[in-house]
């Protein structure tokens, strides 16, 4: 039988509340007591002094790993392309990003790294500085037991010339420090509700940001041998133990058949206010628990 | 810690030299998830009661420097840190009358990983706030 999910929380999920009525301690000991293992964080929101902490949050981030007995998962950063209005960021300076970042998250102990890179147009193509940036990188990676893994996000699909280059990437290096993060935003199959005025009016891209692209979780088989991490997106589960966005019936059994066995990363994202966040994140891991659960007592037979 | 909204009650204050105001301030809480790094921020529109000041007049004041829209385009080293308050300069003569005003402001954020024609989106706020001191 395939291994068995582990369980984190993204404080990403505690956007809302995180700086104004939440600090570290209360997100670490709001992401503990759910059961899970696992932390996610960004790290220039949640690392103090980012990229360059101070002695004495880093002595609390120990601290408080020890005492919640959790492990770090993956830290999410940024190569930001466009730092300068009009101009393009160079390989080195791409590079310099992502080894700034490499150096945080092995300080900090975290296994993952999630780059966010810049784009260059409306189909969300990364920077092409990123395929050289990263592989200059890749023996630093290596030394440092991390694996970098971009994220597959609405509104790219898995079937996507993006997800095509990063495999073809993978491919030709041969690399371990490389893989993918899927985000499983992109098996959202009913519009969120109370989206719209997030986004701008009669934009083709907001529209498939509200009503999800429906990637087939099938789909999934397919690139799963590339899949390093996995951010458990959501963006409401209701009173009745029911998420509106998401469909975890059919996608948890398609990850137990692929014999995923790595991190479900609660990470949610809805209600622009305070004070949501915090149940949300509870409902999500009770569900995925008891989907995972009812997988392994009646297994699917593929 | 911030206050959740992103337009700050305190730091709403008149500048300048008493009896010679040149403008007002109002405070900010980072207009973002993440930090950032101040070239990513693109300036900032307040309309303070229907009255409009666009970026390219206004100013930020962070960590006590102050940034025109030129300062900040060039700014890629300085960050914006989670935690850190930023306070807009407005320029307008006298300042404003002691009294509750209805502020609304866009902060113009360039995220590199959006599509470019989405590039700066504008982070908004909206609300009443108090100034004391004339």
């Amino acid at each position: 039988m395939a291994g068995q999910f582990k369980y984190g929380v993204s404080l990403y999920s505690f956007t809302e509340d995180f700086g104004s009525v939440m600090g570290l301690e209360e997100g670490f000991d709001h992401i503990a007591d759910t059961g899970a293992t696992g932390i996610e964080i960004l790290g220039a929101t949640h690392v103090t002094g980012y990229p360059e902490p101070p002695k004495a949050w880093l002595d609390r981030w120990f601290d408080l790993l020890d005492w919640h007995r959790l492990e770090p998962t993956n830290m999410c950063s940024w190569v930001d392309t466009k730092l300068r209005l009009g101009c393009s960021m160079t390989i080195e300076e791409g590079a310099a990003e992502l080894e700034r970042d490499l150096r945080l998250a092995h300080r900090l102990g975290f296994k993952f790294l999630r780059p966010k890179f810049g784009v260059i147009d409306q189909d969300l193509t990364p920077d092409p500085i990123w395929a050289p940036a990263v592989e200059r990188v890749l023996d630093l990676a290596h030394k440092l037991d991390i694996v970098m893994n971009p994220e597959i996000h609405s509104p790219t699909p898995i079937n996507h010339p993006v997800v095509h280059e990063y495999i073809h990437f993978i491919e030709r290096t041969g690399t371990k420090n490389f893989a993918l993060l899927i985000d499983t935003g992109i098996f959202q199959d009913r519009p969120l509700r109370g989206w719209q005025h997030e986004l701008p009016e009669g934009d083709s891209e907001a529209a498939k940001i509200i009503n999800g692209i429906h990637v087939d979780p099938e789909e999934f088989l397919g690139i799963a041998q590339y899949v390093s991490f996995i951010q458990a997106k959501f963006h409401y589960i209701n009173d009745d133990l029911h998420d509106e966005n998401i469909p975890w019936d059919k996608v948890i059994p398609v990850l137990k058949r692929a014999g995923y066995a790595g991190y479900l990363s609660s990470e949610y994202e809805g209600a622009r206010e305070p004070w949501v966040a915090i149940d949300q994140v509870r409902r999500q891991q009770l569900l995925l628990r008891q989907l995972e659960q009812a997988y392994d007592a009646a297994p699917v037979a593929a | 810690m911030y206050e959740f909204q992103l337009i700050q009650s305190t730091g709403f204050r008149n500048h300048g030299p008493q009896g010679a105001r040149d403008g007002f301030e109002l405070r900010l809480r980072l207009p973002n998830y993440r930090g950032m790094r101040l070239s990513l921020l693109d300036g900032i529109d307040v309309t303070v009661d229907g009255e409009f000041f666009g970026h390219e007049v206004n100013s930020l004041i962070l960590h006590g420097k102050t940034y025109d829209l030129e300062d900040m385009r060039k700014a890629t080293a300085v960050s914006w840190a989670m935690g850190d308050f930023g306070s807009v300069f407005v320029p307008k003569a006298g300042g404003l009358a002691p009294g509750i005003h209805h502020l609304k402001v866009a902060a113009r954020v360039r995220s590199p990983y959006f599509p470019p024609h989405l590039q700066p989106l504008p982070v908004n706020g909206e609300r009443l706030a108090t100034i004391i001191l004339p």
